[in-house]
């Protein structure tokens, strides 16, 4: 039949082609590929439909409502009770429900760096193999994925991908007077500062307490002082245990990080040793700060005009580093990483691991992270820094700042008893920086607690994760 | 003196049955009252104290495996407890706080109760006013303390005026005054509870000896120092316990407003056991420090027990007759 | 002394007033602040110079806090989805079943020791001081225990546990009453042929109704207030006032003063109304028998 479009020939070839097409795995006859999202609501259909509860801190469950209902339309899979508490105040609670081995809560949304300590506890449920039969993977940028791993094994899912960028106010750098001044006394250029020193002194020329504009923004108090301090002790070349886990913070770098920690105090506001975080964003958002090191979501709130008064007046970038190890290192930090961990003991365990794994695909976490209203979960996947509405609500300049330290992003101690290690240097820090403690004595009396601690959690344990730890790191010393 | 056992009028007939009967249902009744308050401790307070003694002999490190199979460790725990400078500091800090706030409370109430023992103008008033602190709930008092205690803030703001100088200490981060600042919270909150004490006892002073001193040129200070006050110990007593005891176990407001910083300067024994128990978990070095505390508050309560007893006993003598008829000691 | 009597007078009234004066503004000061800030605008929350007297005062505080009303957040802070109407139903259902148990059961026991002496005064004391162990060295084996049994985040929990701390109070408070009641009332009734229960509901502890109502507003107030136990046990199904006040401790745009005024006048208001209506009856509670009548 030469009048007819298709020959036989063709048709028979056609015919081949679709069975042989049938019979190749993961390829679906004239349909494109299943989207991560499709097959992780088809691996929840094979699971009972049931609302899964958690605990959670309200302003984070706010934005992720609207992508939980999509959910449950298609899975019968929702978020009933919730405990409803800070994710500060989170970890504690985590640790009293795994020594009580409660089954209550299906998840918990935490600070990531929780994850060895409960999981040796006994608590958290392994997402591999929910992962594979949902055929997802964890898109994060840079080797921010691996901050969900222990021992090998996957435990979290991202939602809120906190790393600090350094934060200038670009009026005040650029302001000649302030560019006089900075250069009579160092005889330098005033421009962005690249080491802890360079942002010491900039702070230092153009504070003006008489207008109440202080030059750091940073926090020193006993609960967050410590994620500062990782910062200029890794810069340093420092690392936090040798490898028989024996502490190594009383070195020249620790007290070199000492030493720039307590600096502080001579350009931050008398009261700031008491501050937590609802005291100094608002300072910074309306302009009482020079310049700080912070977490990347307060970009946004400076880029809003209906809640801030510097809008547009800043300069987002690289952490400093330190020349202190004879080289140029820079070191950011990412804690509190808010994640959704899975309770072992829950008898809804698949349905709320699938559930993580709806939230945390790139596609459906780019409006969890560009609420404007509720702007607690900052960006963490690949997927989202391209966005259109993630770049315009921290702007431009700000999505390429947490880019670039995204590259350099360290944890804190990444050990099971991080409660522990954490709560113990914060206390011996804030001591010394409200003149409790002598400077000099700081890194003596963490070690001498720190190896308690140690030997209370067991040595060869603990030597036993330090591999996990050391692949959290980052590897290289500066973005490329 | 009759004891209400036995009724004094007793139905007659067949004496020794009755009374083996009547004693029998007294005892019946006796023990149905007192069941619900045994089964109460059984099932509730002595689990939970075996359980803490069972702690503070076994470690058990949270990771390692579950709580039943903790290891013995016999007295470890308490020696590393007594040898924790931290938790002497603990003891000092707490004991500091409890002294010095029941001291104020205290003062603050007697004075006010001495002042307003006789009636004047707009004395209901004032007595409104003066319990309402009591009535506010201590996480309330400590947030509104976060609101009014900033350096720029609405305290320092008032007293700069009155004083006109400029008045700008630190409440809630200067670690030298942190603990004051507790301190005068706690006697905010609770002097009105001296104060109601104070001023039923003064109410209660018989008038007639005071007359008497007066009538006999007796000086004001006189009156006070040799009449009124010894009437008055045992209810200055039983305020001052009572506070003292309360204010070793406070933790609300440390809590809210400083969580035992900054640096330590707040780290009474409530909130170093709170941190030990939910921040370190060290579970076991929990229960033995609790235990501690435990023992540290029966002494004082055994103490104390003794000292009350001692004035009721007197008070019931001076008043010249006992309400109940005293077991023997 | 060349002061006349009424000079005398007339000064130590002034000392009286200025004292009492200044630890009224003292006393009441916080309480005022709380008040008004509970109706401040949020740029007035913490300002400087403070701002003494809100202007203009607003109620979308309240209308948010204990209404969920969203349109008064203004858009501008984490709107909570906490439920604070829930929590106070939670504190008033813990506390007067917590108090009641109290009450009743404190009451028997009171007649039991000043009828029977079913307890020595020795025994007594005791019984108050253990009210005076600190609840934190029980907490961590309450909640381990109560995981065990399944009272963990439940109502039961906190009731039985409150009931057991406030019951030495209720006995002591109810038998500074049933004391004062005169021992011919019952020999009357036994006379009549009234067995000892009846004798006790239906003839002594109708004639102190109202010390039971002294009594029980009292430990109210204890129950009402209760704060570390509760932080413990409860979790997602129950929450009491005290803990929901510290959820607001702040977003990322600052402490939400006034919303944590409004929840809290919410939580002393009822405490407030409930000691001022006792308020003659609080000299009697406190004094555990120390002050003669």
């Amino acid at each position: 039949m030469t009048g007819s479009k298709f020959s036989r020939r063709t048709l028979m070839q056609g015919g081949v082609g679709l069975t042989i097409a049938n019979f190749l795995p993961g390829t679906m006859p004239f349909a494109q590929a299943a989207t991560m999202e499709e097959s992780t609501i088809a691996a929840a259909k094979t699971v009972q439909a049931t609302d899964v509860s958690g605990m959670i801190w309200s302003p984070y469950l706010v934005p992720m409502q609207p992508v939980i209902a999509d959910f449950k339309k298609a899975t019968g899979i929702g978020v009933g009770a919730v405990q409803d508490i800070s994710i500060f105040d989170a970890p504690q609670r985590a640790m009293a429900e795994a020594l009580s081995r409660s089954p209550q809560f299906d998840f918990i949304h935490i600070d990531s760096n929780m994850i060895p300590s409960l999981a040796s506890a006994g608590y958290l449920e392994p997402l591999d193999e929910y992962m594979k039969k949902a055929d997802f993977k964890i898109e994060a940028v840079a080797d921010y994925a691996n901050f969900m791993t222990y021992k090998g094994q996957t435990y979290g899912i991202p939602t809120d991908g906190n790393v600090h960028i350094q934060y200038v106010r670009k009026d005040l750098l650029e302001d000649a007077d302030n560019k006089k001044k900075f250069a009579d006394k160092y005889g330098k250029e005033l421009k962005f500062p690249q080491t802890w020193e360079d942002d010491l002194k900039i702070q230092e020329t153009l504070m003006d307490p008489s207008k109440d504009l202080y030059g750091s923004g940073n926090l020193r108090n006993r609960a967050n002082g410590p994620t500062w301090w990782y910062m200029i002790f890794y810069s340093a070349g420092g690392f936090t245990f040798d490898d028989d886990m024996n502490p190594t913070l009383n070195t020249p770098a620790g007290q070199y990080a000492v030493d720039i920690y307590l600096a502080d105090k001579k350009v931050a506001h008398p009261e700031s040793a008491g501050w937590g975080t609802p005291q100094m964003i608002p300072r910074i958002a309306q302009g009482h700060v020079v310049s700080c090191q912070y977490w990347d979501g307060t970009a946004k709130l400076n880029e809003n005009p209906a809640k801030s008064k510097t809008t547009g007046k800043w300069l987002y970038g690289l952490v400093p580093g330190s020349d202190f190890s004879g080289k140029r290192i820079h070191r950011s930090i990412s804690s509190p990483l808010a994640a959704i961990l899975i309770n072992k003991y829950s008898p809804r365990k698949a349905q709320a691991a699938y559930l993580a794994l709806w939230l945390g695909s790139g596609k459906n976490s780019i409006p969890i992270v560009s609420d404007p209203v509720n702007t607690f979960h900052d960006v963490w996947a690949k997927e989202q820094l391209k966005a259109p509405q993630v770049i315009k609500a921290y702007s431009a300049p700000a999505i390429k700042a947490i880019e670039a330290n995204f590259e350099v992003v360290s944890p804190p101690t990444y050990l099971t008893g991080y409660l522990e290690f954490q709560d113990t240097l914060g206390k011996n820090l804030s001591e010394a920086y409200v003149g409790q403690l002598p400077a000099k004595d700081v890194l003596k009396k963490t070690e001498e607690e720190w190896a308690a601690i140690v030997k209370r959690i067991g040595r060869s344990k603990l030597k036993s994760e330090l591999a996990s730890y050391k692949a959290v790191m980052p590897k290289r010393d500066m973005p490329a | 003196m009759s004891v209400a056992a036995v009724p004094a009028a007793s139905v007659p007939s067949k004496p020794a049955a009755r009374t083996r009967a009547r004693r029998h249902s007294i005892r019946v009744f006796r023990w149905s009252i007192l069941a619900p308050l045994i089964a109460l401790l059984a099932f509730i307070l002595l689990p939970v104290l075996f359980l803490q003694l069972y702690f503070s002999f076994h470690q058990w490190t949270v990771y390692l495996g579950s709580w039943w199979e903790a290891d013995y460790v016999g007295l470890d725990l308490f020696k590393e407890v007594l040898s924790d400078p931290r938790f002497g500091w603990a003891v000092v800090r707490s004991l500091v706080f409890a002294t010095g706030s029941t001291i104020g409370c205290f003062v603050v109430g007697f004075a006010l109760a001495y002042l307003m023992a006789k009636p004047f103008r707009g004395q209901a008033v004032y007595y409104l006013i003066f319990i309402l602190p009591m009535l506010t709930v201590p996480v309330v008092v400590a947030y509104t303390a976060e609101m009014l205690l900033y350096q720029s803030g609405p305290i320092n703001d008032l007293i700069s005026r009155i004083i006109g100088l400029d008045f700008k200490p630190m409440w809630l981060t200067d670690p030298n005054i942190a603990l004051p600042t507790v301190m005068l919270l706690e006697i905010w909150n609770w002097a009105p509870f001296s104060f109601i004490i104070m001023l039923a006892g003064l109410a209660a002073i018989p008038k007639e000896p005071i007359e008497a001193a007066e009538i006999l040129g007796a000086s004001k200070w006189r009156i006070f120092w040799e009449v009124q006050l010894p009437l008055l110990r045992p209810v200055i007593f039983l305020a001052l316990v009572l506070r003292f005891l309360e204010a070793m176990a406070e933790f609300p407001k440390t809590w809210a407003l400083f969580q035992g910083g900054p640096g330590t300067a707040t780290e009474t024994l409530p909130v170093y056991i709170f941190l030990t128990t939910w921040q370190y978990f060290e579970i076991s070095k929990g229960a033995a420090m609790s235990y501690i505390v435990m023992l540290l508050m029966i002494g004082i309560v055994l103490i104390a027990i003794r000292l009350l007893r001692r004035e009721k006993s007197s008070l019931d003598s001076m008043y010249g007759q006992a309400a109940h008829a005293e077991p023997p000691a | 002394m060349s002061m006349t009597k009424t000079q005398r007078r007339r000064i130590s009234a002034t000392v009286r007033y200025s004292v009492l004066t200044l630890w009224a503004i003292i006393a009441f000061f916080p309480i005022y602040w709380m008040v008004s800030t509970s109706f401040k605008i949020d740029t007035q929350w913490f300002s400087w110079p403070p701002v003494y007297f809100p202007d203009p005062p607003t109620l979308a505080n309240y209308l948010n806090v204990w209404f969920g009303a969203e349109q008064y957040a203004a858009t501008q802070y984490a709107i909570s989805s906490q439920k604070p109407l829930i929590s106070m139903m939670n504190s008033f259902v813990i506390a007067t079943t917590s108090t009641f148990l109290a009450v009743f059961f404190g009451a028997i026991i009171a007649y039991g020791v000043s009828r029977y002496r079913i307890l020595s005064e020795a025994r007594m004391f005791q019984l108050l001081m253990l009210r005076m162990i600190p609840p934190i060295v029980v907490v961590a084996p309450l909640s381990l225990y109560y995981s065990a049994i399944g009272l963990l985040d439940s109502r039961t929990g906190l009731i039985l546990i409150y009931f057991l701390t406030t019951l030495p109070y209720a006995v002591w408070m109810t038998k500074s009453f049933i004391d004062e009641v005169p021992r011919e009332v019952e020999q009357a009734a036994e006379i009549l042929g009234a067995s000892r229960w009846r004798t006790v509901f239906e003839i002594v502890l109708p004639l102190i109704r109202s010390g039971l109502v002294a009594t029980f507003l009292f430990i109210l107030i204890l129950t009402w207030s209760e704060y570390l136990l509760a932080l413990i046990i409860t979790k997602t199904q129950v929450t009491t006032l005290p803990i929901e006040l510290s959820k607001y401790q702040g977003t990322t745009e600052g402490r939400v003063y006034g919303r944590q005024a409004a929840l809290a006048v919410g939580i002393t208001v009822p405490l407030m109304i409930i000691g001022l209506i006792i308020r003659k009856h609080l000299a009697r509670g406190f004094s555990f028998g120390m002050v003669r009548r």
